[in-house]
């Protein structure tokens, strides 16, 4: 899923010099299992806002909403109008959710919640790791199921780098050494000669450096 | 769509959250007995690990100056892990407080053993004395 967290309050707060009517308005996605942008983070993001405002002896007034989700057209519909309300909509959504509100809703105000980090899983309650760059040139047969690209801080494709020692990486010492884990998870599958063979030259165009991407499927057009 | 919350205004100089299971004594008792500063408002809870943190930081916005969190003790809370979800809260609530200025020991959770009146007391009275060491301090 894609992982997000509330930017700090005194950025949120500068953001809203001037806003006398926000809507604070969540997703019900991937920002609510992450706990950064789902109902109940709208709700202290609300009351933190509030309570900001009040220190500085500004008034706002706030409502507080949250869509099942922010990136397909029909949940955002009804922001069109109820959007004009306000003088600003606070996306609590990832960039994707921003992104489309500022792309659809015209004469609408929308301004970002989270910082949105990357994709990952969920080690456990409250921690979160960084699984998939979505580089769009998927190499996980090659490795064993673990990706260099997101996981390899040099984002090398023949790993590992003179640098690895005993197993972790010297960027982040604390960080395990995927291409170390690579070696003994093939070594574990009987496929070590794979590494033998050198992994050509990735094409990064792929990964977005050649602009938006955009994916088509003629089958599923209306 | 969109939900509005009605706030009062509410004017007590520190706010007590109460486990239910906490207070044994009536808080109208501690307060007519002068046990604990005048401008004090307790909510009791059925337990404190259903306080969120939207109700510390509203407290704040309703004009409290400190507030403070009293639940069971981690290891005899009636609900098992209560009073450990509110200290959480508590945590994550003073580092929102730091991010808006406020000094996070505004906000208190204390641990008191079941039916005991006297930790609360003491909360009470701390955080007075905090709070006029700051202000003096301003």
């Amino acid at each position: 899923m894609i992982i997000a967290e509330r930017k700090p309050m005194n950025e949120i707060l500068g953001m809203l010099d001037g806003v006398k009517k926000l809507l604070v308005l969540g997703c019900r996605g991937c920002v609510a299992v992450c706990s950064a942008g789902g109902d109940k983070e709208v709700e202290i993001m609300a009351s933190a806002i509030r309570l900001g405002k009040k220190l500085s002896n500004e008034s706002i007034e706030i409502d507080a909403s949250t869509y099942i989700r922010q990136c397909d057209p029909e949940y955002i519909e009804p922001l069109k109008e109820e959007g004009k309300k306000y003088d600003a909509v606070l996306s609590m959504a990832c960039g994707v959710g921003v992104n489309f509100i500022a792309d659809l809703c015209q004469g609408i105000k929308v301004l970002p919640g989270v910082n949105t980090t990357f994709y990952g899983a969920n080690l456990s309650s409250g921690e979160w790791k960084e699984m998939c760059a979505g580089c769009g040139s998927c190499v996980l047969h090659l490795t064993g199921g673990l990706c260099p690209v997101a996981r390899c801080a040099k984002r090398l494709s023949n790993g590992p780098c003179g640098g690895s020692q005993g197993g972790r990486c010297e960027i982040h010492p604390e960080t395990p050494c995927v291409w170390h884990f690579i070696h003994e998870r093939l070594q574990e599958q009987g496929e070590a000669d794979r590494l033998k063979e050198i992994m050509p030259i990735r094409d990064w165009s792929t990964a977005g450096d050649a602009g938006p991407r955009r994916r088509v499927r003629e089958d599923l057009l209306p | 769509m969109a939900t509005k919350k009605s706030r009062k205004k509410a004017n007590a100089e520190i706010v007590g959250f109460c486990c239910n299971y906490t207070v044994s004594v009536e808080p109208s008792v501690l307060k007519e007995r002068g046990l604990v500063p005048e401008n004090i408002e307790f909510k009791r809870l059925p337990c404190t690990g259903r306080l969120e943190v939207p109700a510390i930081l509203d407290a704040f916005a309703e004009g409290a100056k400190a507030v403070f969190v009293a639940g069971c003790k981690i290891d005899e809370c009636h609900n098992l892990s209560g009073s450990k979800r509110a200290a959480k809260r508590v945590q994550y609530a003073r580092k929102i407080l730091e991010e808006l200025g406020l000094e996070p020991e505004r906000l208190e959770m204390v641990f008191v053993p079941r039916g005991e009146s006297e930790p609360i007391v003491e909360a009470a009275r701390e955080l007075k004395m905090r709070l006029s060491t700051m202000e003096g301090q301003s």
